[in-house]
């Protein structure tokens, strides 16, 4: 099979998994009622470790899927996973992938980037109230939840990254240490 | 070596404070009884200790004399134990699909007035700020967008859009959601709308001046707006909170359905 199709279809399984997750396992597995959001999780792995290109095109695929199973209107999921993609690079070309803190503060960043947009994009076209304190604590545990679970699973999440790295970008493993 | 050390160590606390945070945050009003088995698992075995000493002590103890015949008796208890417990299987998935029948029969009954299409809760929103269900009725059952939905206890939201098989269901506890309410006690309109912060809780705003609101009343739709009929019941007053201006007063509904376990369903349709 080709290395390239085997990649693309990881990052699928990947998403399956992370799906059921989310809606079945983390609805009742939450702190206070507040789930993780794992598919910003993805998505910014996704950027970080195979490129911006594919980090934009899964993450608007992701965004899409979501929309068009939970959301009221179609797009605005997918173009704030598509940012998200997008600047997964740029944190890689800044930062080290190999620094746990790192990749904990670019997530705790992006999921405030892409709740906040949501939020917003909410208030402007249903008009609801602003509850900034209840926003903010929800926003809060949200990120530790997201930051406790990349604690936990940051060997599995580098190993499978650097293996995607390696079969879109051709790099070798040992070159993170040059 | 050390930082492998390091990472597993790593790990491993910050799953022990995942689980204990999920736990203390969950816990309500299983935790005496979460407590009491805590006790009983530290006491009981000391309990067991002191018996078996005692027992001893008073020459209570059996001797075992056939090794054979209590393997034997062993496995027939064994193999007894395996069909109850499938036996028991079998009664849990009856049971189940009795519950269910018995919600979607007391669903009805109550609401007899209306046509009714029952409906069970397939997907939930995987967002912290939207409380959109998903189920599994679509326009082919008859469903259509805007159509009321009930639980055995009380309103749950209405339907904002429909595929052939599924419909997704905005809920009254979502920050979108605006209900036009009446409290029991008086005619006059208010507004209930979804929080952020808690899924059995709703605000109620637009309170008259002149409205005597009480703990406990019961808050039930208005019929206006188009949506909901009136009269299905939406909650119970949990706390009113007074502004300096009066007009500003606010109250905090509980909800009359429990949305944490809500599973099965009622949609409302025209007669």
């Amino acid at each position: 099979m080709n290395k390239s199709i085997k990649g693309i279809l990881i990052i699928v399984l990947l998403f399956i998994i992370i799906y059921f997750l989310q809606i079945n396992f983390f609805s009742w597995f939450n702190i206070s009622g507040v789930m993780p959001n794992l598919f910003v999780i993805l998505v910014l792995f996704i950027g970080l470790f195979v490129g911006n290109k594919l980090g934009g095109v899964f993450g608007l695929a992701i965004g899409i899927i979501l929309d068009i199973t939970f959301g009221r209107t179609v797009g605005v999921t997918g173009v704030l996973l598509a940012i998200i993609g997008l600047i997964g690079e740029y944190f890689d070309k800044n930062f080290s992938k190999d620094n746990r803190m790192m990749i904990i503060l670019v997530s705790i960043a992006c999921t405030i980037l892409f709740e906040v947009g949501m939020y917003i994009f909410k208030f402007a076209t249903l008009k609801i109230d602003i509850d900034i304190p209840a926003f903010a604590i929800t926003l809060l545990i949200e990120n530790l939840f997201n930051s406790l679970l990349i604690i936990i699973f940051y060997t599995g999440i580098k190993k499978i990254g650097y293996y995607l790295e390696d079969t879109f970008k051709g790099r070798k493993l040992l070159t993170r240490y040059f | 070596m050390k930082n492998g050390k390091t990472s597993v160590i790593g790990v491993l606390i910050a799953t022990v404070i995942l689980i204990v945070i999920i736990v203390v945050s969950n816990w309500g009003n299983e935790k005496m009884s979460f407590i009491q088995n805590g006790v009983s698992l530290i006491t009981i075995p000391i309990q067991n200790a002191f018996a078996f000493v005692k027992d001893k002590i008073n020459n209570n103890d059996q001797e075992i004399s056939d090794i054979d015949s209590l393997k034997n008796e062993n496995k027939e208890l064994r193999d007894e134990n395996t069909k109850l417990k499938e036996a028991e299987r079998e009664l849990e998935v009856l049971k189940s699909e009795n519950n269910t029948l018995k919600d979607y029969l007391n669903l009805k009954n109550k609401y007899a007035d209306y046509s009714t299409i029952p409906a069970y809760i397939v997907e939930r929103t995987y967002s912290n700020y939207d409380k959109i269900v998903i189920i599994n009725v679509g326009s082919k059952d008859g469903i259509d967008i805007n159509m009321p939905v009930i639980s055995e206890s009380g309103l749950v939201g209405h339907v904002i859009s429909v595929t052939e098989n599924s419909a997704k269901v905005q809920t009254i506890i979502d920050t979108a959601s605006t209900v036009s309410s009446t409290i029991s006690t008086a005619d006059e309109s208010i507004l209930v709308k979804g929080t952020i912060s808690n899924n059995e809780q709703l605000k109620a705003s637009s309170i008259p001046a002149n409205a005597t609101v009480l703990q406990g009343d019961a808050v039930v739709t208005s019929g206006l707006g188009g949506i909901y009929p009136k009269g299905i019941l939406i909650g119970t007053i949990k706390e009113i909170v007074n502004t300096k201006n009066q007009t500003d007063r606010y109250a905090n509904i509980q909800t009359a359905t429990n949305f944490n376990t809500l599973q099965t369903v009622l949609v409302l349709t025209a007669k």
